[in-house]
Formats: C-alpha cells, structure tokens, sequence
C-alpha cells in the first residue's frame, strides 16, 4: 500500500522533486551533490559512476540519508548488508527510493 | 582517494549527568576553558544553578533523566537553539551498584543497563544523527570505569554496561571513520566513593597498593577529558585509565 501510494506520488511529480510524504530521486540526486561539494568534491552526472573512485563513503551516505529523512520527517533505517550491494551513483539513488517506499 | 582532515576541537559541549561529582567537575572545567556546555541531569543541584548564574551565554542546563529518551532529545534541541549546534558529547550519566549479583533484583539490573548503557546509546545515536546530518565533525567522551576491566565484588552489572560502553567506543571509532573521535576515559575508584564503603583500614590498604600513592580524584579526570575534547592527539577509540596503575 505504501509503495503504491508513493509511485502515485511520484508519477504525480513531473518535476521529479517529490512531494511533502517522499523526496524524489531529482531532489535525492541535489542532496548528494550538495554532501559532495561540502566535503571539497563534485558529483559527476553520471549515474554510473563508481562510488569508491568519486570518493562517496559509507559515511557520505549517511549525511545523505539524514538530509533525506529530514525533508521526509521520518526515519529511513537500514541494515550494513543493503548498504554493500551500492556501488555507483544511481545504486544511491535507487537505494533511497527503495528505503522510502519500504 | 587518501583524505586527512582533523576534527577540530570542540565548541559546545553537552554533559550527561552534569549536576553533581564528576559531571559537575567536567562542566565546570569545560566552561572555565572557554567552551559552550549543556548540562542535564534528573536533578538540577544549586552548584549547576550558581554556574549558570556565572556563565549564562555559555551554560545550558535542566532537569532531564536520561532514561527519558524523548525528553533528552527535546533538549538537544533547546541547546541547539541556543548555544548553537552540538559537536561533542560526554556521556557521564551513571547509577552505581553496592549489591551482590545473586541479591539485585532482576527489575534493578535492567534499570542499571538502561541507565548506564541502553541510554548512552540512545542518546549517542540522537546526537550523532544531528551532527552528521549538519555535516559536522565532532568528539564523544563516555566515562566508564576501570570495573569493566578487572573485577570487583558488588559491582556485576555496572562493570558489564561499563564494558559495553569501552567495546560500543571502539566499533564507534570504526564505524565513523575518523569524522567523529570517540573515546572512553575510565577512572579508579575515587576517593569519596571508597570512603562511603570501606573503612580507613581498608582504604590505607589500597592506597598502599596505589603506585601513585593516591586514589583518584575528579581533578585527575579533568585534564584527559578536556584533552579529548580539545586537542589533536589521533586518539581514537581507546579507553584511558586513570587509576595511578592501581589496576596494573
């Protein structure tokens, strides 16, 4: 049901900046750049690029995560296992999708 | 990639358990170095109150337990608002424990992991979630005890929340990679403990024993914590004795 009622959120978008009950993989894709230049590095377009070789850590995702849950106004929490399988851009990106509509 | 950025030293500070005994001591000391700190405990002593009288741009206080889990959080954002974000945190707030394990109730021995441990790391969690969402980097200080490296009669639950603090450090110092330091200071016992439960026979004894010749005092305590909180040392994830190798 909830994954459901985000998809219908989401297809409501266009813009792809989500809405008050889930934050779009546009806007997602924002906060990473943004976590990225605080820390003095740029965020390449490319969804395929390698985690490890743009310098995203496991910590990065987690300022990542924390800015998400605080324009969501929920927790996003996860087990280490899920977070491993990441290795590019858009595994981030698809990684908070899936934690949202869990 | 190799990345080497220090964490810089602390500026506001908060303090569990920061009314009374050591808490207060590492309150005191913080403020009088210059540092913002927020300090709660379940009981607000009129020795915080008068240091707030003295500091009021620089000390927060109230009264929260911190077994209250939504009371602590409320209050870090009060401190937040006020003295502006927070970068350190000093886990200090204790119960202590006089009874043989086979004589602690099961409803006392809960109540001590959750106070001594559960709590910590409740609140630990609360912070960091704060700190690292702001893109902070920051330092945490658990004071535990050199019970949770030898052992000592009456004491079975507090030496293992004290043993689970120094071990939840040490994956703490991994898990944050260098952006947060965090580390244990673990003192003996002090002297105004083992006056309240030995007698001067047995006191005279374990100062014997003491290669310092002295029993630990908050005053021994204070230089470590502010140098934890201050300096640039690369100290991380370790747990520092302050016993005068009583425990050695």
């Amino acid at each position: 049901m909830v994954k459901r009622l985000t998809a219908w959120v989401l297809d409501g978008d266009p813009l792809g900046f989500g809405t008050m009950s889930s934050v779009a993989r546009g806007r997602v894709r924002e906060m990473m750049g943004e976590v990225m230049t605080a820390q003095g590095r740029s965020l390449p377009a490319d969804d395929t690029a390698d985690l490890r070789e743009i310098g995203f850590r496991s910590l990065d995702f987690s300022e990542l995560a924390l800015r998400v849950e605080d324009e969501l106004g929920d927790e996003l929490n996860f087990d280490a296992p899920g977070l491993r399988r990441i290795a590019t851009v858009g595994d981030v990106l698809d990684f908070i999708e899936q934690l949202q509509s869990a | 990639m190799s990345e080497v950025s220090l964490v810089p030293p602390a500026t506001v500070v908060l303090v569990s358990g920061g009314s009374r005994g050591l808490g207060l001591a590492i309150v005191t000391d913080l403020l009088a170095a210059g540092l913002k700190v927020a300090a709660f405990a379940r009981t607000v002593t009129p020795e915080l109150r008068a240091l707030g009288e003295k500091y009021p741009d620089h000390l927060h206080y109230g009264s929260v337990d911190v077994n209250d889990a939504k009371a602590g959080q409320a209050f870090v954002k009060q401190v937040e608002e006020v003295l502006g974000p927070i970068d350190a945190l000093v886990n200090n707030a204790a119960i202590g424990q006089d009874s043989l394990h086979v004589h602690t109730s099961a409803d006392h021995l809960a109540e001590i992991i959750q106070t001594n441990l559960t709590s910590p790391l409740i609140l630990t969690r609360f912070v960091l979630r704060r700190m690292l969402a702001k893109g902070l980097k920051g330092r945490i200080v658990n004071i535990t005890s050199i019970c949770a490296q030898r052992g000592y009669p009456g004491l079975v639950a507090y030496s293992a929340t004290k043993g689970g603090m120094d071990a939840a450090t040490r994956s703490l110092a991994r898990e944050l990679g260098g952006r947060i330091l965090a580390n244990s200071v673990a003192p003996g016992f002090f002297a105004s403990e083992m006056s309240a439960v030995l007698g001067q026979t047995q006191l005279d004894q374990i100062v014997r024993r003491t290669p310092t010749g002295h029993l630990t005092e908050p005053e021994d305590v204070l230089p470590v914590v502010r140098m934890l909180l201050l300096e640039n040392t690369n100290i991380n994830g370790q747990v520092l004795v302050v016993d005068g190798a009583a425990s050695i």
